[in-house]
């Protein structure tokens, strides 16, 4: 597959997100405001869960290891400090 | 002799952005690693660094890929991801006036970062708003650009475990959002959801049908509650 065409597409319908909000002198009704805030969640929550196990049989190592990033960020808010955690207890632990 | 103003104010913008470098650096090495993972080329790597411009969006196009899922899957995801901007968009255009020239050329480096840091300034300007912008484009396309013409030496990433990087970056950009009950809900449906899913469906449908409804939910259990105010920036792209 040419990532290229897909690359373009991307880089369009991101451009019309952005450039539309700036134009808009209407606001968005308050149900699909709303809509949008949950988008991030609801995609995050949709990529980790299913790539969390991965496929070389470390689904024990990867959940414990996750847990210690999820709660290193839960208490910190760093993203580096989350990922440095959460690698150095996957590396430590396989 | 007074400084020019415009290059005053960019400054000033590119200034307060700085100190989120420091989530910007690692999270576009781990795009890159991602990236390389499902076959992407340098090329390729940093023509989405530079046209798309989003790191969310990108590192889950890049899972994508490597799933094998199609190029309509992939560009609808970005949509769904990216349509957020719309609101910082309307957000930013009652604060900050600008012209029309400046709205073509202020959209598109538009970040989460650049729209929380201006939001956050009593005084600003289609110039700080440009510097503030331009201070997440420059790290994130330098750094993808250096990660991905050194990963190139890398020999053999998979073995490194460096696919953990992918599920774990987002776990980490997740977390901090989980503020109630209602976002905890729309985490662990949306999460349940694309788990059975991607068993029976290509990994972009999955992930667009358990965006779709888990936001829909999200929006519909909140619908008491007044608005919340100005989104928070998360802290990477």
């Amino acid at each position: 597959m040419n990532p290229l065409p897909i690359i373009l597409g991307m880089a369009a319908v991101t451009y019309a997100s952005r450039l539309t909000g700036l134009w808009l002198r209407t606001r968005v009704p308050p149900f699909w405001e709303r809509f949008l805030r949950f988008v991030p969640i609801a995609v995050f929550a949709a990529l980790v869960v299913p790539a969390l196990p991965g496929e070389r049989g470390e689904a024990g190592v990867r959940l414990l290891a996750a847990a210690l990033a999820a709660a290193a960020s839960w208490r910190f808010r760093k993203l580096w400090l989350g990922i440095t955690v959460g690698m150095a207890a996957y590396w430590g632990l396989r | 002799m007074s400084r020019p103003p415009f290059l005053h104010d960019f400054l000033r913008g590119f200034r307060a952005v700085i100190p989120l470098w420091l989530g910007v650096v690692p999270f576009a090495l781990a795009y890159v690693v991602t990236a390389r993972g499902a076959g992407l080329g340098v090329l390729d790597i940093q023509l989405m660094s530079a046209l798309v411009f989003a790191g969310g969006a990108q590192f889950s196009a890049v899972g994508l890929f490597a799933a094998g899922a199609s190029g309509l899957e992939i560009v609808l995801t970005t949509l769904l991801i990216n349509a957020r901007h719309v609101l910082y968009g309307l957000s930013l255009s009652q604060r900050l006036p600008l012209l029309p020239g400046e709205k073509w050329v202020a959209a598109h480096f538009l970040t989460d970062e650049a729209y929380g840091v201006v939001l956050a300034e009593s005084q600003p300007s289609f110039a700080y708003l440009l510097g503030a912008e331009l201070s997440i484009f420059a790290p994130w396309n330098l750094f993808t650009l250096g990660g991905a013409l050194i990963g190139q030496g890398l020999k053999d990433p998979e073995r490194l475990g460096v696919d953990f990087v992918f599920p774990l970056a987002f776990l980490v950009l997740l977390v901090p959002m989980l503020r109630g009950k209602v976002e905890v809900a729309v985490a662990v449906l949306s999460g349940g959801l694309a788990f059975g899913l991607s068993r029976v469906l290509p990994g972009g449908m999955a992930l667009l049908i358990a965006g779709v409804v888990g936001s829909l939910v999200g929006a519909a259990l909140s619908a008491e509650r007044p608005a919340s105010g100005t989104p928070t920036p998360s802290e990477a792209t």
